[in-house]
């Protein structure tokens, strides 16, 4: 018995081990469809709620998709996907609304995002992160309302009108190129500032090949 | 012990281990066990009561493999295999509430993840169920995990009828102050109204229970 203990915990450490792993296994994979149905939802929701589409909150995946393939026209111009919002009632030649998709690494992990841009170009409709891994009420902070509905109004060129965009530390006079940052979380503002220029630059560029 | 011989015996025994998870030593009030989540999910009764359910749900499961597997778990590992079974019921649950209940797994966010370091669910399976039989085991389970529940959702109603100056669970209004002139309360919203509550109801409690040390 004495001489057997060691080789008895590494079975039945391996044992659980396997039976727990295994079980997840079968978990994951039933809930997979269901858990990536949701996620794709939620990410829809919120092109439509930064384009400014009316949708019902309540409404699911079904008809959330019913409702974006009803309404946006993917464009692609080079690498960037523009996703351009034509209402019923409005013109078919023009849209009122674009997103882009918007991402970049945070401080933890991945942020996913949705950028709205009026028709020029030129002004936000709308930002919302929805994927994120930031700490819990410091970073976390960037999917709040307070935080994302500083964008709305904004412009993505600087007074001198060079493309770009500022995340300000709290208490700086903002313009109309800047907003607030989140007071102790320094790293998640300076990075989403990072991957939100990248995208406005590369829209500035593009604007030429879009708009043909 | 008791004694457990007769069955008058086991009926007693069961009605111990239901009042003290409960009552008498409940994980919360009395031990200050799983503390972190008590402060952090209970803006909103609905929130509570959810997290409620997953302590319930993986403290019933936990102790009952464990208790299952007392005898053959190895002393030097037990503390890990532990942990192992009780990580395993968090992620099911995780998993479960991603793909069937998205809104409520978005609100609790890394809460039901952090089920697996909460004291009280590893607690009761290092302190009950790895020296009792499966049924004692599962009504520990139950008893400590409807006890949890039990102040959670206390502690919620009073933070979100004062915080929020209404009253919602499970999207239905019950009631609702502000149309009254209320003004919100902002600070029951946030951290400390969470200890105060907590506080409060920790001294309210433990002055009722008076069969403690001070007693003795």
């Amino acid at each position: 018995m004495q001489k057997n203990t060691n080789f008895r915990t590494i079975v039945f450490a391996t044992l659980l081990g396997l039976v727990s792993s295994l079980s997840l296994f079968l978990v994951y994979v039933q809930t997979k469809p269901l858990s990536e149905a949701n996620e794709r939802a939620e990410e829809l929701r919120n092109y439509l709620f930064v384009l400014d589409v009316p949708v019902s909150s309540n409404a699911g995946a079904e008809e959330l998709l019913k409702i974006f393939d009803r309404f946006i026209r993917v464009k692609k111009v080079d690498s960037l996907t523009f996703y351009e919002y034509y209402p019923e009632n409005g013109s078919s030649d023009s849209p009122v609304a674009v997103a882009l998709p918007l991402s970049g690494p945070g401080l933890w992990g991945r942020i996913d995002g949705v950028l709205a841009l009026e028709p020029d170009l030129k002004t936000i409709k709308g930002i919302r992160f929805y994927k994120q891994i930031e700490t819990p009420g410091l970073g976390g902070e960037i999917t709040t309302d307070w935080f994302q509905s500083q964008f709305v109004g904004k412009s993505i060129l600087s007074s001198s009108g060079v493309p770009g965009f500022r995340i300000v530390k709290q208490g700086e006079v903002l313009d109309k190129n800047s907003v607030d940052g989140i007071s102790g979380a320094t790293m998640t503002s300076d990075r989403v500032e990072k991957f939100l220029v990248d995208l406005i630059k590369s829209v500035w560029n593009a604007r030429s090949e879009y708009a043909r | 012990m008791h004694g457990n011989t007769a069955q008058q015996g086991q009926k007693t025994k069961f009605r111990e281990i239901f009042m003290d998870g409960i009552y008498r030593i409940n994980p919360i009030t009395i031990q200050v066990l799983g503390i972190c989540s008590a402060l952090a999910v209970t803006v909103r009764v609905d929130n509570a009561a959810v997290m409620g359910g997953a302590v319930i749900f993986v403290s019933i499961f936990s102790n009952l493999i464990v208790s299952l597997l007392r005898k053959i778990i190895p002393l030097r590992i037990r503390m890990i295999t532990e942990v192992a079974i009780i990580a395993t019921f968090v992620i099911v649950f995780d998993q479960f509430l991603k793909a069937y209940y998205w809104e409520m797994s978005k609100q609790l966010g890394p809460y039901v993840a952090l089920i697996i370091t909460n004291c009280i669910v590893m607690g009761r399976a290092e302190a009950f169920a790895i020296q009792n039989p499966p049924l004692q085991s599962v009504f520990d389970g139950i008893a400590n995990g409807v006890g949890y529940t039990i102040v959670l959702v206390l502690i919620a109603l009073v933070r979100e009828i004062i915080g929020s100056g209404s009253l919602t669970i499970f999207g239905i209004q019950i009631l609702s102050l502000l149309e009254l002139g209320y003004t919100k309360n902002l600070i029951f919203v946030l951290g400390p109204g969470a200890f105060f509550t907590t506080g409060f109801l920790m001294w309210v409690l433990n002055a009722l229970n008076r069969n403690g040390e001070e007693e003795k």
